[in-house]
């Protein structure tokens, strides 16, 4: 009970000195990805590869179409000519040719998450390696974090979806992944940068007493993408490839606005003048001028 | 009353109460709304029940199926149970507006009427109080939100709003039913004494061993008087606090400054809006015309439209402060909400919120029992709507063009905010039939207080003129005999 | 004759008008009656009667004192609670906000303040009224109706017949007595 008070300093002064010295100081890893949109072709293979990694559910066609699917990582489409009648959108012309951009969007693990601080209960908050995780077993799904979640990005277990009639039937258990718990109804879950694989090559690295590598750690998304679009890595390794491609693009952590010296860059994070911080870095699509 | 004798009454009844009312008639008049009910009652309650009973098949559907069953998705996470938890809470400031704020300022002419009024703010508390534990994803674990010491050393997020709401709301309802019980005191040590059975052991039990010594009312005019003064901030503190689920939120529409005092004016203007429809109605029911009276209806329609013109000016300020300002989110909200789908419920607040107040102006609304019980049951309406038009409209549109979607509340929801309502019902018609509603001592000190300033003002006026003996000195006694 | 009189009785007057019971504690404090102060008188009336505080004297009331402790305890325990709580509570961090958040705190220890003052003021009446102890003497039913009555106190025999003609000249309709 005494450590009830004693701690109130201490817990102080760690703030202010997160503050002086850029935040990160404590950070082990500070793990951010690289999307190239030049390199997207739509194909939607990471969507698919984060649902068998992370036992996400299949909801089936109605729910979808309620907007109650599970996915984490979605692929969007957006078309640059605003004079394309929607009725003529077919396989054909949803191609990059005709002006569709896709953007996979998935949880942005946001340094300044505007998430984390509304949550009741505190089942969603920052790891010490820049991730925004999520606890299921904290969570009582009172759903304000995904309210305040401007990518809207957080989905929410609105059925149970481990019934005979639900989304695995037997033998599709077989397929989960053991590595990851399945969601009970009522708890919200986002993409995690497969902490899963994460917590593994931390491990191995501690077992046999070095650091994480550049490329030990890959995610599911990246894994699959068949064009490599998606780049992962730890920003706080200087000799990352994610690093060295966001100092390319002259963007910095911490920072809503950035202030470059060649505005024909193509690195930009969705949203950052909300001032969330986000750790991914999108790369337009190249466009014909 | 016959509708001749009414219409006489609304004509001469000039003052707010007669002060000629023998006291003894008082307790009479109160005591007898207590007694065994009638038909009327007993439908009351089934109505009441009904629909609670609807609230919980559709409750206990949702805990079985999932949050799916309320049809909410990925972009609306709160819909209508956050929307009426809000409406519940603003409902509530009234009896606090009419206890301690008037108690204040000295109105005396809220003494007939404010002890429904309070009884209205605790069970409108009660009622707010579902909705934050059943709109959660997993409701069993709704205690999670309590500061309690565990051996993990798992504290709740105090900094979210909504822990805020728990302390807020907690910390208002045991101040309400403190209130309202503390005042009841001494009009329980009455019913205490003209009752029998098992009315009289409550009583006894609840009046605490009340006699009417001079210490006991001396302080308990003090304690009144604290109670009321921690109460006021309270009430601003708690509503501001709940819109601070909005204004701490980046949401287009929802991150706004002035929603705490918005918020606080229209919590202030349903309120008011619903105690005119309790008073039509417990007057019409326990025939409270004399205390009830037309005078001081009309200080309540008055009262009640100066507080929607203060609700209309701040929901100006925030149109306006929308439409001039740079952040386009903001502004696209403002126009889904006039010109999108949810346009006709927008229109219906404006309608029934900024622009209906404006009929009790005139003297025959405000005397007409008939027009005043739509009217204010209409200002509810709209008060309702402007809660979803907070709440669902921001939702649909917000920041990320990929979450824009248009959802409408299925039959849980709807089954939910009507069984609110049966919950309310069943809690007021248990009050009046076993705590008086109009409070007996403070009908006394009125007609006390007026009847002494008559004889003051009679005796500087034969002064003045005449220096003739005082009224007092001429031996009429001045309250009436049994 | 001894000096100490027995001062053990009791004398209850029941008056249907109010101004004439003022009248009569006025002439109590005028010693109309000598040996009764009016500090020995009490009245049972249906309404509180803040106009005769001067009258009847100096009676203070601790119940400010309560509400004062009890909301200055709520604020310093409420803030120290909470920031004790966030502080250990480290494996919490949220990125962009501190670990002791200061206006998330202020906004809970002002509920509390109000939460525990409440309740200091609720303890405060119940011992400064002295309520739940059994009734005091002479209560009577028509105090709860529309009488005021006056209990004085700590009479002796001399001086009864004093205090009844006091009674008598400002139409008392009843009176009791006893013997404590």
């Amino acid at each position: 009970m005494s450590s009830l008070f004693g701690n109130i300093l201490k817990g102080w002064t760690d703030y202010t000195k997160g503050i002086e010295e850029g935040g990160h100081h404590k950070y082990e890893h500070m793990w951010g990805m690289v999307i190239d949109l030049d390199k997207c072709t739509g194909c939607n293979a990471c969507s698919v590869a984060c649902y068998a990694e992370n036992n996400i559910a299949t909801v089936g066609e109605e729910k979808y179409k309620a907007r109650q699917s599970m996915q984490w990582l979605r692929v969007e489409r957006y078309f640059d000519e605003p004079d394309i009648d929607p009725g003529a959108i077919d396989d054909e012309n949803a191609m990059q040719e005709r002006g569709a951009s896709f953007l996979p969007m998935m949880c942005q693990q946001c340094n300044a998450a505007t998430c984390e601080p509304v949550c009741p209960v505190a089942a969603t908050y920052h790891t010490p390696d820049g991730l925004n995780a999520q606890i299921y077993n904290r969570c009582i799904g009172s759903r304000y974090c995904a309210n305040n979640c401007p990518y809207r990005l957080r989905v929410f277990n609105f059925y149970s979806y481990t019934d005979e009639d639900g989304a695995w039937p037997e033998p599709m258990k077989q397929q989960l992944n053991p590595d990851i718990t399945v969601r009970e109804k009522g708890v919200m879950e986002k993409c995690t940068f497969c902490i899963q694989r994460i917590r593994a090559a931390k491990d191995k690295a501690k077992m046999e007493n070095r650091k994480v590598k550049d490329d030990e750690v890959k995610t599911a998304c990246q894994q699959t993408c068949p064009t490599q679009a998606i780049m992962f890595g730890d920003l706080l390794n200087s000799e990352s490839k994610v690093t060295q491609a966001w100092e390319r693009q002259q963007v910095k952590l911490g920072k809503y606005k950035q202030d470059r010296e060649n505005p024909k860059l193509r690195g930009y994070r969705v949203f950052e003048e909300l001032n969330t911080d986000p750790s991914v870095l999108y790369l337009e699509r190249v466009r014909e001028e | 009353m016959s509708e001749a004798a009414l219409k006489h009454l609304s004509e001469t009844q000039t003052k707010d109460i007669d002060e000629n009312i023998a006291w003894a008639k008082i307790n009479q008049d109160v005591l007898r709304s207590m007694e065994n009910p009638r038909r009327g009652y007993w439908i009351a309650m089934a109505i009441s029940v009904a629909l609670f009973s609807v609230m919980i098949y559709a409750e206990v559907y949702q805990y079985m199926y999932g949050m799916g069953a309320a049809l909410l998705n990925t972009s609306h996470m709160w819909d209508l149970y956050i929307s009426t938890f809000v409406f519940w809470i603003g409902m509530s400031h009234s009896g606090t507006l009419l206890s301690a704020i008037l108690h204040l300022v000295h109105a005396d002419w809220r003494k007939p009427i404010y002890r429904f009024a309070e009884a209205m703010t605790t069970f409108s508390l009660m009622t707010a109080g579902i909705f934050p534990v059943i709109h959660l994803g997993r409701v069993w674990n709704f205690y999670w939100v309590m500061p309690y010491m565990t051996d993990r050393g798992i504290w709740p997020n105090f900094r979210s709003p909504l822990i805020w709401d728990a302390f807020a709301i907690t910390t208002y309802l045991t101040s309400s039913v403190l209130f309202l019980y503390i005042g009841m005191i001494p009009d329980l040590a009455i019913c205490r004494d003209n009752t029998k059975g098992w009315r009289k052991k409550l009583y006894t039990w609840l009046s605490l061993g009340w006699h009417g010594d001079d210490r006991q009312w001396r302080n308990f005019r003090i304690t009144y008087l604290m109670i009321a003064c921690f109460l006021i901030p309270l009430a601003v503190s708690v509503h501001s606090i709940v819109s601070m689920d909005f204004a701490m939120a980046i949401m287009p529409g929802w991150h706004v400054t002035t929603f705490p005092p918005y918020f606080v004016a229209g919590a202030l203007y349903s309120g008011c809006a619903a105690i005119i429809t309790l008073f039509i109605l417990l007057r019409y029911f326990f025939k409270f015309e004399e205390y009830m009276t037309f005078p001081i209806l009309d200080k309540v329609c008055k009262l009640t439209f100066v507080i929607a013109m203060v609700w209309t000016y701040l929901n100006l300020v925030e149109f306006a402060s929308v439409w001039y300002g740079h952040d386009i989110p903001s502004k696209e909200v403002l126009l889904a909400k006039a010109f999108g789908p949810y346009a006709p419920f927008f229109w219906g607040m404006i309608a029934f919120g900024m622009f209906l107040p404006f009929t009790l102006l005139s003297k025959w609304a405000r005397r007409n029992m008939k027009f005043l019980f739509v009217v204010s049951v209409l200002l509810n309406v709209g008060m309702w709507l402007e809660r979803w038009m907070i709440v669902t409209p921001t939702l649909s549109l917000g920041y990320h063009p990929w979450g824009w979607n248009i959802m409408w509340p299925g039959w849980v929801e709807w089954a939910m905010v009507g069984g609110s309502f049966g919950w309310f019902g069943m809690l007021f018609l248990i009050f009046v039939k076993v705590f008086p509603c109009v409070s007996m001592y403070e009908v006394k000190e009125m007609v006390f207080h007026r009847k002494r300033t008559i004889y003051e003002d009679v005796d500087e006026m034969m002064v003045l003129h005449k220096g003739a003996p005082t009224a007092a000195e001429a031996g009429s006694t001045n309250n009436g005999g049994s | 004759m001894a000096n100490h009189r027995k001062q053990n009785h009791r004398i209850f007057g029941l008056f249907a008008d109010f101004e004439q019971a003022f009248e009569v504690i006025a002439g109590i404090r005028r010693y109309e009656v000598p040996g009764i102060t009016v500090d020995d008188v009490r009245i049972k009336s249906p309404i509180e009667h803040p106009e005769i505080e001067d009258i009847l004297g100096e009676r203070p009331t601790n119940i400010p004192k309560f509400a004062f402790v009890g909301g200055l305890f709520g604020l310093v325990f409420g803030f120290f609670f909470l920031a004790g709580a966030q502080a250990n509570f480290t494996v919490q961090p949220q990125g962009g906000k501190p670990v002791i958040t200061i206006p998330s705190n202020l906004v809970l220890a002002y509920e509390m303040l109000i939460l525990f003052g409440v309740l200091a003021t609720l303890a405060g009446f119940i011992i400064g009224a002295r309520l739940m102890r059994k009734r005091g003497p002479f209560y009577n039913h028509a105090v709860s109706l529309d009488q005021i009555g006056i209990v004085v106190e700590r009479i002796d025999d001399t001086q009864r017949q004093q205090v009844r003609d006091l009674f008598a000249r400002h139409r008392v309709i009843d009176v009791f007595e006893e013997t404590v």
